[in-house]
């Protein structure tokens, strides 16, 4: 065509400008209505308690527990939190907590969909088996494992000096150093199950003929999972891990029922500080700010598992 | 370059025989096409040969080396697989290197023969590329290539181009065909599309239900096909069959229908009818030995025209005789119209008998 003209190809700059925010919701406006029913609902027990729980964390309630009676303190509340050297404590700790607690959870989670992964008899049942911990209620195991602990008639004492590994019996849950790592393990216990699963469905989507082609070019076990599956998982463990973050910033039941945030504070974690201020030192105010800290920082965490889970819905559009 | 040796392969699934005792010799720098409808066992077949699934029995030998136990990393074949499976996180280049890499070569040797294979490949400029960035031919060059860098004993190729479109298909069949040839390659070479075996193998490797059905060159298999199924196989279109009664003996034998019509064989054929285990016999042709006549004639049979498809070249036709289709081949200029009653005149000297209970081609007795 001599004129230059096409008329198949898009120019440069001719792509249509994107219609502001509201035109496009006004446009859409009929799918809002669909929606409608479930924005309801979620404004009422979600979004209502939010509120409640902000405009609490600028209050002083009396301690007659009468709510109706708060006095709008301003920011005392925040600044008396963050000055507090029992808040960088128990946040250092709910950090350890959550570190280990995934790193653990997701690392054990992984070696068992490896190995499950391969077929051998009895697979089933091992399957079975590993996912005990996760639909057990964690109440019971907490008590379980409070016992298992316990210095005077806990197995695992038992069994250590048994095989002498010690002379007596270690306290593992009653000594402020051991304490917290002591809570880890069974929240590990629990919850590797999870990475498990997430990270078998993972595994189904590794590409049988990559993984023979690997093999036909030499690759060894540990080759081919680390050229061929690995970068498979990678989706997967990054949505396992945030969720894992976020699950264990937010534990409550094991250190609660296990050791009730003692002995001396060494296992109180945000979610278990809070419960304390809030309901047994009825210190409502500080409380709810404490929950607005949390709340602001687990939303951070919500942006980054939100992006890594519709990371590839964008390339998939095509925009 | 080695030669590849089957010997009674067996590969059970439970009570499924995938591969059913199949016996087969490549020699060495020889292209042999496994060719069979879908399920038929190539895969597995191709599979077992590589070492990538173990063999339920026999023996399989790759340069007078018994592989049985041999991992697929020191059988030193590679294999082209039909949807590539190329690394998707790594580069063209890295694709190519794995391979070597994986053989703890040196940086610099990884270097040239990857350079030199993407050369031979004309994909030298795609190298930094990711897979997905490439498109279907390129792809499988790329995998070709990732073959190639390794000079292996034999190239295993699990239907490698049926991911390609129609005319990509037809132009790396014949790149594919150069490159064995340049390299003086044993290659088997797994396909559905009998084409495709026909006219880039040198032998054919025909299996059905597990069973390897023939093996032989292309032009033998289509020639002398062993029984029905190798003879509705292979050739498009496909050779018509249908099956006839044996009237008479000794060396005049006529073949007649249930319709009433009968035709009298010529002396070979009356020795091959006597060798039917039983009166039933099946007639095979191929459209291309079938003269089609608009009037009676002695000799030819009655049918009637069903279907009529021009393709510029010749036209072929369906006739019905008795409840038999048979396709047949006309000039262009030959008009046919539905319905019309035509008669058919077989080649004597090329059509096919086949016993009606094996289904085995039959021998002058
Ligand atoms: N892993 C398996 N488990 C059970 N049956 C299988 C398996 N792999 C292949 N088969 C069966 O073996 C037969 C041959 O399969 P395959 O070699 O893949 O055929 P194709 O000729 O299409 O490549 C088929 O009937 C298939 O169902
Ligand atoms: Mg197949």
């Amino acid at each position: 065509m001599s004129s230059g003209q096409a008329i198949f190809t898009d120019g440069p700059g001719t792509a249509p400008r994107r219609p502001g925010l509201f035109s496009r919701m006004w446009k859409q406006r009929a799918d809002y209505l669909y929606v409608l029913p479930a924005i309801i609902v979620m404004l009422i027990v979600i979004g209502y308690p939010i509120y409640y729980t902000i405009d609490l964390s600028f209050s002083r309630t009396p301690t007659t527990l009468k709510l109706s009676d708060k006095t709008f303190v301003g920011l005392q509340n925040y600044v008396a939190i963050l000055t507090s050297p029992n808040f960088w404590k128990v946040t250092w700790q709910t950090l350890v907590w959550t570190v280990l607690s995934t790193i653990f959870a997701f690392g054990l989670g992984l070696g068992a969909a490896l190995s499950l992964h391969r077929e051998f008899a009895g697979r089933a049942f091992m399957r079975g088996l590993l996912l005990i911990p996760w639909v057990i209620s964690a109440v019971a195991a907490s008590y379980v494992w409070k016992w298992l602990y316990h210095s005077d008639f806990g197995a695992i004492g038992a069994l250590m000096v048994q095989i002498g590994v010690t002379d007596e019996p270690i306290n593992f849950i009653d000594n402020t150093r051991t304490s917290l790592y002591a809570l880890i393990v069974v929240n590990v216990w629990k919850e590797f199950s999870f990475a498990m699963i997430m990270l078998m469905a993972g595994l189904q989507t590794v590409p049988e003929s990559l993984l023979r082609a690997a093999q036909v070019d030499g690759a060894n076990a540990w080759q081919r999972f680390w050229h061929v599956t690995w970068p498979h998982l990678s989706g997967v463990s990054m949505v396992t891990i945030l969720l894992l973050v976020v699950q264990n910033f937010n534990s409550f039941i094991i250190p609660f029922v296990m050791t009730g945030g003692g002995p001396a504070g060494s296992t109180h974690i945000w979610i278990t500080h809070i419960y304390e201020i809030a309901f047994q030192r009825q210190n409502w105010g500080a409380g709810a700010a404490y929950a607005v800290i949390l709340f602001i920082l687990m939303m951070i965490l919500g942006i980054f598992y939100v992006r890594a889970l519709t990371r590839g819905d964008a390339t998939r559009a095509g925009t | 370059m080695a030669e590849v040796i089957l010997n009674q392969v067996v590969k059970t699934y439970g009570s499924i025989y995938a591969v059913n005792h199949v016996s087969l010799t490549v020699a060495d720098g020889e292209f042999v096409a496994l060719v069979g409808p879908s399920g038929c066992g190539k895969t597995t077949t191709l599979n077992l040969i590589a070492g990538l699934i173990p063999m339920s029995g026999g023996d399989i030998y790759i340069g007078d080396k018994l592989v049985n136990d041999l991992d697929p990393k020191d059988r030193d074949i590679a294999m082209v697989f039909q949807n590539y499976a190329l690394y998707p996180n790594k580069t063209v280049f890295k694709n190519l290197a794995f391979p070597l890499q994986m053989r703890k070569l040196s940086k610099d040797v990884i270097d040239s023969k990857v350079m030199a294979a993407a050369k031979v490949l004309d994909i030298t400029h795609l190298l930094e590329r990711k897979p997905r960035e490439l498109s279907g031919g390129q792809q499988q060059r790329v995998a070709l290539g990732r073959a190639l860098v390794r000079d292996p004993r034999a190239f295993l190729m699990d239907e490698p181009l049926s991911n390609l479109d129609a005319k990509l298909r037809v132009q790396m069949r014949s790149e594919l065909k150069r490159f064995h040839h340049e390299l003086n390659a044993t290659v088997v070479y797994v396909t559905h599309d009998q084409l495709e075996a026909v006219t880039m193998s040198d032998k054919m490797a025909v299996m059905d239900g597990g069973y390897l059905q023939q093996y032989d060159t292309p032009k033998n298999v289509f020639d002398h096909p062993r029984n029905t199924f190798v003879a509705s196989f292979v050739g498009s279109p496909a050779m018509s069959l249908f099956p006839l009664e044996i009237i008479g003996a000794g060396t005049s034998v006529s073949l007649g229908s249930p319709e009433g019509w009968s035709f009298p064989l010529n002396e070979l054929n009356s020795r091959k009818a006597n060798a039917s285990t039983g009166k039933k016999v099946i007639l095979g042709a191929r459209h291309s030995t079938i003269t089609v006549h608009k009037t009676a004639h002695p000799g030819a049979v009655p049918g009637k025209v069903y279907t009529v498809e021009p393709t510029g070249d010749v036209t072929f036709a369906q006739v019905f005789v008795g409840d038999s289709i048979v396709v047949v081949s006309v000039e262009p200029q030959v008009m046919l119209r539905l319905d019309e009653p035509v008669w058919l005149e077989f080649d004597q000297d090329r059509m096919h008998l086949f016993d009606g209970q094996t289904q085995l081609a039959l021998n002058p007795a």
